[in-house]
């Protein structure tokens, strides 16, 4: 009883530490990172536009809905990362792992609800960068309020896929001190099966199948995909579920994978 | 020639004054008010080749301003140094070659090399010749006994180690003058001492010129002949170490923790009372004339006494007794 | 002069020293940077697969603009990677002050300081690309033509680094100049693919404002027989005049950190 009641009061705190955070939202590294996200988006827009050149479709998408997809999905990208390996490898030196282990609140509920108030604030730093997109690159954002649900709804599902397929990859910190290479690795295939470069239809046969076969998929390309017109929003129905599907599979293997990784270190003494 | 002369040297920073809040750091960014801070005002003094100096003063009198300008790091708003001759500003390689400087706790050498490794390239930077660099390190090996430290990186020494190190590197390419910004912080007795006789020794053996910025008195009794003594920015007092210690040195403190009150406690000879608490009683007694344990001997015949302590003159006092008991600049101009 | 270069070496050679005594770590730094361009490549690779040429330009023909690029940056990569952190680092710290009390230029020790060897792995990615490429389209490795490829990657590296001082001198005000050279620094992804695909307002800035067209395109364009005319030839110019405008600044700002104590 107690614990839900903790449980419940930690929820309600990383939602109120939420705001000083959106403050601190804009800084001047935000502002050179969203002029250089900016100056990369000039780059895709003039590159797709020099491919679509002698071609009026490709992978079954014309030239207006791929450079709809590749503004949206740059902008979402950032999601995908492998902030969770430096973070443990950092507790894990420190030999802070014992004592965060040991607290009321669930480890892992701690940072989820951390991830998902951190994609809030993604949101609200993203949107001076949807805004130029839409005014000055061509962006087409859809007009009905559904195409928006759809994707709010899979972008929140698919972060939460990205949280656990991170919290899975993290647990080779303790097999590893090797955390920033290992990071840096999951970042440029993550980036790409998810999307977030190219569009899922174009890949060859066997490249998309791999990449569906991997979570990274479900954070990017499907959320980005019924913003931009690409999937219908009759279409949510199926992808909510596979995405559940996913959440399910992925958030039990992450706890069983995380508690025989820590069993690791508490035997060896690491 | 002296080894440095500084004439009328001054410096005034321009500082954005920062009004707390959202709205003063605004205004810090659109429009910005300045203000003038003079952290060094018109210091004047020569240094001989050879003199072991101490450069003292409270935190932010500007001892570390001064420092820098006299090693050509900042350039001075008015007056001008010299230093063996040369404006170390304008001819900074030709100054670098010939001066040392040894900045508290930040090293110079490099963390994940084996000492022995960034000594070499130390040598190299300065273009010391190979067998003389080779001869040097003997001696200081000897001097401050180096020997496994040499194979150390410095990330793995205690803080005794890195300041022998650190001295090590610092008198490697043999420069006529040093510069030691708090040499001694942190160091255990022994460890001070070590780091103490070898400066003595360098300037003995080499006749290398020592500027020293401390906050150690005891560094200053066992180096320093003279002393100069800044405070906020202006130079009070520029003279034998000797002459500071028999105008403020004589007087310590002792402090009783009694378990009455003690009004009618007989002031012992010699003795000044200084402060009277509840249970505490202070005094202050000339140190030519009696004795720390006369004066507690006096009083504890008197009454039973809890504890007591005996306080060392500090930086502070000085500076503040200074002031006061008018120990004019001119006076201890030698 | 020859002091300095012999000088470097020793840096170097401790530098080395250093770096190998973490040696998996070595590796895992050289490769790391490898995998993000795999992924970039890749993502190019399953575009033009597609398509016959990209704005007339040929897979092989894109593979060799962008690996030019990537050469030229690996060399401010390995070379100046300290220009990133001088602000955090090294003034704010006040360890530059160490390097002003030193006998020799302090922006050389600053660069002597640090040989980054994660540039090395750019260096190999983009050399593979360029060899590559150039079997592919069937230039000939002739003695000028490797001279010409040699003064371009040079003349690319050094108008990296030029860039990259230039904008590292806004430390001696800001402080901490890091976003600056960012934002900067990244505008050579356009110069990943042929500038033609481009606006004219882009090309323009990419070739005299922030010229890392000639890190890439117009070398590219001369190996390739497209008509440059004399911009084929202009590298090493734009890298000496841009040096010189950027050392400039340094020392400006250099008289600006003696002046004001940062």
């Amino acid at each position: 009883m107690i614990l839900a009641v903790r449980r419940r009061a930690a929820v309600f705190a990383a939602f109120a530490a939420m705001v000083p955070k959106l403050y601190l939202a804009y800084n001047a590294w935000v502002v050179v990172e969203f002029a250089v996200q900016i100056l990369f988006m000039l780059v895709f827009v003039a590159f797709w536009h020099a491919v679509y050149a002698n071609a009026p479709t490709l992978g079954g998408l014309d030239v207006r809905q791929t450079i709809n997809y590749i503004l949206l999905a740059q902008i979402v990208a950032p999601l995908v990362q492998s902030r969770l390996i430096l973070e443990f490898g950092g507790l894990i030196r420190q030999g802070a792992i014992a004592i965060e282990l040991l607290r009321p609140v669930d480890f892992q509920a701690r940072y989820a609800v951390e991830s998902l108030t951190s994609l809030v604030v993604f949101a609200v730093q993203k949107l001076p960068l949807l805004v130029i997109a839409w005014a000055f690159l061509g962006l087409r954002l859809p007009v009905d309020g559904e195409a928006w649900a759809a994707f709010g709804v899979t972008l929140v599902l698919g972060s939460m896929v990205l949280f656990f397929t991170d919290w899975i990859f993290a647990c080779l910190a303790f097999y590893s001190t090797e955390t920033w290479g290992l990071s840096v690795v999951k970042i440029a295939v993550a980036t790409f099966f998810s999307g977030a470069l190219v569009p899922l239809p174009m890949m060859p046969e066997w490249l998309r199948s791999i990449a569906l076969a991997l979570p990274f998929a479900q954070g990017v390309a499907v959320p980005v995909s019924f913003l931009g017109g690409i999937s219908p929003v009759s279409a949510l129905g199926p992808v909510v579920l596979r995405q559940i599907a996913w959440l399910i599979v992925l958030g039990i293997g992450s706890r069983l994978v995380f508690r025989h990784a820590v069993r690791k270190i508490t035997v060896q003494g690491g | 020639m002296f080894a440095i002369h500084a004439d009328e040297l001054s410096k005034v920073f321009r500082v954005v004054r920062k009004e707390p809040g959202l709205r003063g750091a605004l205004q810090a960014i659109v429009r910005p008010r300045y203000e003038r801070v003079t952290a060094v005002d018109r210091v004047s003094f020569d240094i001989e080749p050879g003199e072991v100096v101490g450069y003292i003063g409270v935190n932010g009198a500007g001892k570390s301003t001064t420092i820098k300008m006299l090693t050509g790091i900042l350039v001075p708003t008015r007056g001008h140094v010299e230093v063996l001759g040369r404006d170390p500003h304008r001819q900074r390689v030709a100054n670098a070659r010939e001066i040392g400087a040894v900045f508290g706790q930040r090293t110079q050498l490099w963390w994940d090399l084996a000492f022995v490794e960034s000594l070499n390239l130390v040598a190299r930077i300065y273009e010391v010749p190979p067998a003389r660099y080779r001869e040097l390190l003997k001696q200081f090996d000897d001097a401050l006994q180096l020997g496994e430290l040499l194979r150390v990186p410095i990330r793995s020494m205690s803080l005794g180690q890195k300041m022998r190190a650190e001295l090590a590197a610092t008198l490697i390419h043999e420069p006529r003058i040093v510069y030691l910004d708090e040499p001694t912080i942190g160091l255990d007795l022994l460890a001070k001492e070590r780091i103490r006789e070898f400066i003595r020794q360098q300037n003995r053996e080499r006749g290398t010129t020592v500027l020293l910025t401390t906050h150690d008195l005891g560094d200053i009794e066992q180096l320093c002949p003279r002393v100069i003594i800044i405070d906020s920015g202006k130079l009070i007092y520029n003279g034998p170490l000797t002459t500071i210690k028999e105008r403020f040195g004589r007087f310590r403190e002792i402090r009783f923790e009694i378990q009455e009150s003690a009004p009618i406690l007989e002031t012992p000879a010699d003795c000044e009372r200084v402060l009277v608490e509840p249970h505490r009683v202070t005094f202050r007694f000339d140190r030519t004339q009696t004795t720390a344990s006369q004066v507690a001997s006096g009083v504890m015949n008197q009454i039973e006494v809890v504890d007591f302590s005996l306080a060392e003159p500090d930086l502070a006092s000085i500076v503040r007794q200074i002031y006061q008991g008018g120990l004019r600049v001119a006076e201890g101009r030698p | 002069m020859r002091r300095y270069l012999s000088l470097y070496g020793v840096f170097f050679v401790q530098r080395l020293k250093i770096l190998l005594e973490y040696r998996v770590n070595f590796l895992i730094g050289a490769t790391s940077t490898s995998f993000l361009q795999a992924a970039g490549l890749l993502a190019l690779w399953v575009v033009m697969r597609q398509i016959p040429t990209l704005n007339g330009w040929t897979f092989d023909e894109v593979l060799l603009v962008y690996g030019l690029v990537t050469i030229s940056e690996s060399i401010t990569h390995m070379f100046a990677d300290n220009l990133w952190t001088i602000g955090h680092s090294y003034i704010r710290t006040g360890e530059f002050d160490r390097f002003m009390v030193r006998p020799i230029d302090p922006l050389f020790h600053l660069l002597a300081d640090r040989f980054c060897h994660d540039g090395i792995g750019n260096l190999l990615v983009g050399s593979v690309l360029v060899v590559k490429a150039m079997s592919g389209i069937g230039i000939p490795w002739t003695a000028g033509n490797l001279i010409y490829l040699s003064i371009a990657v040079l003349s690319g590296g050094a108008i990296f680094i030029a860039l990259n001082l230039l904008t590292a001198t806004t430390a001696f005000w800001l402080v901490d100049s890091t976003p600056v050279t960012f934002m900067v620094y990244n505008a050579y992804e356009f110069a990943k693919y042929p500038l033609s695909i481009y606006g004219r307002g882009i090309r323009i800035v990419l070739t005299w404002l922030i010229p890392f067209g000639f890190a890439s395109f117009y070398p590219a364009s001369y190996l390739l027989g497209r008509p440059v005319g004399l911009l084929a030839w202009m590298g090493p110019v734009v890298a000496a005049v841009f040096l010189a405008v950027a050392y400039r600044a340094w020392q400006h700002g250099l008289a600006h950190y003696t002046s004001t104590g940062s």
